[in-house]
C-alpha cells in the first residue's frame, strides 16, 4: 500500500520509494530507505501529511505519500 | 557481518592531495560543510564575527559567505558553503560544494572541511558524513545542537566517534562559545596532518563491486578526482565531467549483481540498474546505523513531544491556514504600524534641524550656491532618505529571522503548498515571495531554494509584483495628500493589488511561455521549534542591514545627486545659469517632459510625476525625495515644501486628468506598484536568472504597468 490515506497514528515500514529519479534521491537523503520505520504524526490540507522518521519531522504532500510503498510496522 | 570493520583507515597515505599546491601564506582554508538547519551559518557567524562578506563564488551563481576565523596560530579563511543533505548535485549550491570537495581542478578548493553534524537527528547528519569521508578530503566533525540532545537524553561519545572514522570529532555550543578552543585546536592539527579519514564500510558486496569498478578507471580521471569517490558515483550512475560514458556504463554493469541478488519480493525488489542508487544510499544508512549504535546512548525513547503537538495545530487541516494568514497579517501590521512613525521622524529630523543647520553653516562659511545645493539637495536629502529607511528595514529583518529561526517559516511553506500550486510553484516559492515585501533583492537571492531552474525563473519573474517596502513610502505620501483619513485602506488595497498581480501573473506566465513546467512534489523538513535568540537574530539583522546600507547607499546618494545635477543644468530655451535655471527648464525636466506624454491615457500626463518615475526607476526610496524636489524647486522662495507639497501634487492632477484626479492618482500608485522596483532589483535579477531574462522581466513590467494604469484610469474617470 502508499503511505497516502493513512492514518494519523499508524507505524509503518518503508518497503519502496517509486516515482523520477530526482525524487527518489531527495526522500532516500532524507532516511526514506527500505526498513526504515516511520509515523503519521499529523495531516494537512489536501492530503498533506506530517512525518516522524527516527528524529526528523517532514512534511510531504499526497503526491510524495502516493510514491510511497509501505507495509504496517511489527513493533 | 558485524566483524567488518566500520572504516578502513587509511593511515598510510600521508596526504589525499600530495601533489595540491601548499597552504598559502599561512591562509589556509577551512570550508564548513552540513545539513540546512543544523547551526553552521551560527557556527561560521560566532567564529567569524564581523569579518565576513558575502558574495557569488567566483563563475558561480552560488551565493557563499566568506570570513577570516582569526586563531592564535594566525588567520584562516572560513568558507560557509550552502547546506545540503547529500553530495549528488540536485541544485547549484549542492554542484559547488561536491565540486570543491571532489574535482581537483577546481581553484580555491577547502584544504579541511569542518563537517557540522547535528547530534539530535544523527542518522541523516550521518548520511552526508559517509559522501564526504568518500572524497578523502581531511575533516574535522564539529557536533552541534549538543544541548537539545541532551535535553532529550542522547549522549554522543566524541572519542569513540573520532576512532571510529579516522577524525577528530568535537562537540560545540557556539552560542555559548562552548568548544569552540578545541574545534581551533582540531583544525590546526587536520591542517599540520593533512590526513585523509577513513573509508566508510558499505558491506561485502558493494565494497568488491566498488573495487573491480576501481580498476577499470582511466589514469587521467584519477589524477583529478579521489578513486573512492569516483567509482561510487559512476556506479550509482553519476556522469562525471572528463570521464569517458562507457566507463560508466561498464562501471554500472559490475554493479548488476548487486541487483540480482536483491530480494524478491514485489513491493521492495530493486531491478533497474537506476536502483544501483539506492542500494549504495542504504548501505550508508546501514554504516551510519551501525556507528550509532557503537557511539550513541539513549537515556529513553521519549522524543520532544511539545513540539510534535504543537505540529499538528499549526500544519492541521482547519487551523493551519488561518494561523497563517494571521502570522502574515501580524508581520505587515508590525512593518507599516510601528516602522511608519519613527520613518516619519526620522525624516523630519533630518529636513528639519539637520537641513537647517547645514544650511545655516553653509551660509557662514560664504559657500557659492551649486555646494550649497549640492549639500543639501543631494548628499543630506540623498543620506536622510536612506536613513529613513532602517528602522523598516530592521524590523522586516528581525521578523524574517523569528519566522525562520523559530521553525515556523518551513510549517508555513507545508500550509501554502496547495495554494502556491495554483500558479504552479512549489510551496517553498512562498517564502522568496514574502520576503519579497520586505525587500525584492534578498527575495531574488532566496529563489536558489527551489531546485528547479524554471521554478526559480518564474519565481524571479514573480518578485518584482511583490510590494517592498520601498514602495510603501510613496504610497504613503502619495495616499496621504489625496485621500486623508481613507489612505490606510488605499494602501492596503495596493497590497492586494500586489498579490493579484502575483498571482494572475503567475497563471499568465505558467500558461504560456512556462508551460509543461515540471511538478515537484513537497518533501520539506520541518526543524524543531525553538526559541529564537537574541544574539542570533541580532547578528542576522545587523548582517543584512548594513549589506542592505552598502548597496543602497551609494546608488541613492548618487540617485539624488544626479537628479539635482540634471535639474540645475539649463537645457533648450532655459533661463539663468547653472543652478539658477527652473527645474522645469532643466535638463531633468525637459526629459521628464519628453516622457510624460506616454503617461498622458492614464491621466498623469505631466513632468512632475514622469520625473518621480524616472528616479523610480533607480531606487524608489529617491521618488519621494524627487517629488519634493521637482515642486520645491520651481518655487524658489519657498523654504516650507512639506506644507505646499500637497496642494501643489493635488493641482498637477487635477490639471493632467481633466477633472478626475482621484483615478489619475490611483493609476499613478498601480504603475509605481507594477513597474521595475529598482536598479539592486536589476542587478540581482541579472545574478540569478540572467541578463535575457531579465531584460524580458522589465519589458514585461513596463508593459503591465502601463496596461493597468491606464485601464485604472480609464475605468475610474467613468465613476469618479
Amino acid at each position: 500500500m502508499t503511505l497516502r490515506g493513512c492514518a494519523v497514528g499508524s507505524r509503518l515500514e518503508v518497503c519502496r520509494v517509486t516515482g523520477g529519479r530526482r525524487h527518489r534521491r531527495r526522500l532516500i537523503e532524507l532516511g526514506f530507505v527500505r526498513g526504515a520505520v516511520l509515523s503519521v504524526i499529523g495531516r494537512g490540507t489536501m492530503g498533506g501529511l506530517v512525518l516522524a522518521l527516527g528524529d526528523s519531522r517532514i512534511a510531504v504532500d499526497s503526491f510524495t505519500a502516493e510514491t510511497l510503498l509501505v507495509k504496517p510496522a511489527h513493533v | 557481518m558485524s566483524e567488518r570493520p566500520l572504516t578502513r583507515l587509511v593511515l598510510e597515505k600521508p596526504c589525499c592531495d600530495a601533489d595540491a599546491p601548499g597552504v598559502d601564506e599561512g591562509h589556509a582554508r577551512v570550508a564548513l560543510v552540513g545539513n540546512p538547519n543544523v547551526g553552521k551559518s551560527t557556527l561560521f557567524n560566532i567564529l567569524t564575527g564581523a569579518r565576513q562578506r558575502v558574495g557569488n563564488w567566483p563563475g558561480k551563481t552560488v551565493s557563499v559567505a566568506r570570513g577570516t576565523w582569526r586563531t592564535p596560530d594566525g588567520e584562516m579563511t572560513l568558507i560557509d558553503l550552502p547546506g545540503t543533505y547529500s553530495l549528488l548535485p540536485d541544485s547549484p549550491d549542492e554542484a559547488l560544494t561536491r565540486d570543491l570537495l571532489v574535482d581537483r581542478g577546481m581553484d580555491d578548493r577547502p584544504d579541511v572541511v569542518v563537517l557540522t553534524l547535528d547530534c539530535s537527528n544523527l542518522a541523516r547528519n550521518l548520511y552526508l558524513l559517509a559522501q564526504v569521508m568518500e572524497t578523502g578530503v581531511p575533516i574535522v566533525v564539529a557536533l552541534t545542537m549538543v544541548d537539545i540532545a541532551e535535553g532529550r537524553g542522547i549522549r554522543v561519545d566524541a572519542d569513540r566517534f573520532a576512532e571510529l572514522i579516522g577524525a577528530p570529532v568535537v562537540p560545540v555550543v557556539p552560542r555559548q562559545n562552548r568548544g569552540l578552543d578545541a574545534l581551533r585546536a582540531a583544525v590546526a592539527g587536520a591542517l599540520a596532518a593533512r590526513r585523509p579519514p577513513g573509508e566508510p564500510d558499505l558491506g561485502e558486496d558493494v565494497e568488491t563491486v566498488l573495487a573491480d569498478v576501481a580498476a577499470l578507471l582511466p589514469a587521467d580521471a584519477l589524477l583529478r578526482y579521489p578513486e573512492r569517490w569516483l567509482a561510487t558515483a559512476l556506479l550509482t550512475g553519476e556522469t562525471v565531467p572528463g570521464v569517458p560514458e562507457e566507463v560508466g556504463a561498464r562501471a554500472r554493469a559490475l554493479g548488476a549483481g548487486l541487483l540480482a541478488d536483491d530480494g524478491t519480493d514485489d513491493l521492495g525488489g530493486l531491478d533497474d540498474l537506476d536502483d544501483l542508487e539506492i542500494i549504495v544510499a542504504e548501505q550508508r544508512y546501514a554504516w551510519a546505523h551501525r556507528l550509532i549504535a557503537e557511539t550513541v546512548r539513549r537515556k529513553n525513547d521519549v522524543r520532544a513531544t511539545v513540539s510534535d503537538r504543537v505540529d499538528r495545530l499549526l500544519t492541521s487541516r482547519w487551523v493551519g491556514l488561518p494561523i497563517f494568514f494571521l502570522v502574515m497579517w501580524g508581520v505587515f501590521i508590525l512593518t507599516t504600524k510601528i516602522a511608519a512613525p519613527l520613518q516619519t521622524g526620522l525624516q523630519d529630523l533630518i529636513d528639519g534641524p539637520v537641513t537647517t543647520g547645514a544650511a545655516h553653516a553653509l551660509r557662514g562659511m560664504s559657500a557659492p550656491g551649486w555646494l550649497s545645493g549640492l549639500v543639501l539637495n543631494g548628499i543630506i536629502g540623498g543620506v536622510g532618505q536612506l536613513l529613513s529607511f532602517v528602522p523598516l528595514m530592521a524590523i522586516m529583518f528581525v521578523l524574517l529571522s523569528v519566522l525562520e529561526d523559530s521553525g515556523y517559516m518551513a510549517r508555513a511553506a507545508f500550509v501554502v503548498d496547495r495554494l502556491m500550486r495554483l500558479i504552479g510553484l512549489p510551496g517553498r516559492a512562498f517564502l522568496p515571495l514574502v520576503v519579497g515585501f520586505g525587500c525584492n533583492v534578498p527575495a531574488l537571492a532566496g529563489t536558489r531554494i527551489l531546485a528547479d531552474r524554471r521554478h526559480r525563473l518564474l519565481t524571479g519573474l514573480l518578485i518584482p509584483f511583490v510590494s517592498c517596502s520601498a514602495r510603501l513610502t510613496v504610497y504613503v505620501l502619495v495616499a496621504g495628500v489625496f485621500f486623508g483619513s481613507n489612505a490606510g485602506t488605499v494602501v492596503f488595497a495596493m497590497y492586494v493589488l500586489s498579490i493579484v498581480l502575483v498571482v494572475g501573473m503567475g497563471l499568465l506566465l505558467r500558461g504560456t511561455l512556462f508551460r509543461g513546467m515540471s511538478y515537484e512534489p513537497l518533501v520539506l523538513d520541518l526543524p524543531p521549534y525553538r526559541l529564537p535568540t537574541l544574539r542570533v537574530i541580532g547578528t542576522q539583522t545587523w548582517q543584512k542591514l548594513w549589506a542592505f546600507l552598502r548597496t543602497a547607499s551609494g546608488l541613492i546618494v548618487a540617485t539624488v545627486t544626479v537628479v539635482w545635477l540634471f535639474a540645475s543644468i539649463p537645457a533648450g530655451g532655459g533661463h539663468g545659469g547653472f543652478g539658477r535655471t527652473p527645474i522645469e527648464h532643466s535638463l531633468f525636466g525637459s526629459t521628464a517632459r519628453a516622457v510624460a506624454p506616454a503617461f498622458a491615457p492614464a491621466g498623469f500626463g505631466d513632468w512632475h510625476p514622469s520625473a518621480a518615475l524616472i528616479t523610480g526607476f533607480v531606487a524608489k526610496e529617491a521618488v519621494v525625495s524627487t517629488v519634493a524636489q521637482t515642486y520645491s524647486m520651481s518655487e524658489p522662495s519657498d523654504n516650507h515644501r512639506a506644507g505646499s507639497l500637497g496642494p501643489a501634487m493635488r493641482q498637477t492632477f487635477e490639471r493632467t486628468s481633466h477633472g478626475h484626479p482621484i483615478p489619475a492618482v490611483l493609476a499613478f500608485m498601480v504603475f509605481l506598484l507594477a513597474y521595475t522596483p529598482c536598479m539592486t532589483t536589476v542587478a540581482a535579477q541579472r545574478a540569478e536568472l540572467g541578463g535575457r531574462m531579465t531584460l524580458f522581466g522589465i519589458g514585461m513590467q513596463l508593459v503591465v504597468a502601463w496596461l493597468l494604469a491606464v485601464a485604472v484610469f480609464q475605468i475610474g474617470a467613468l465613476f469618479l
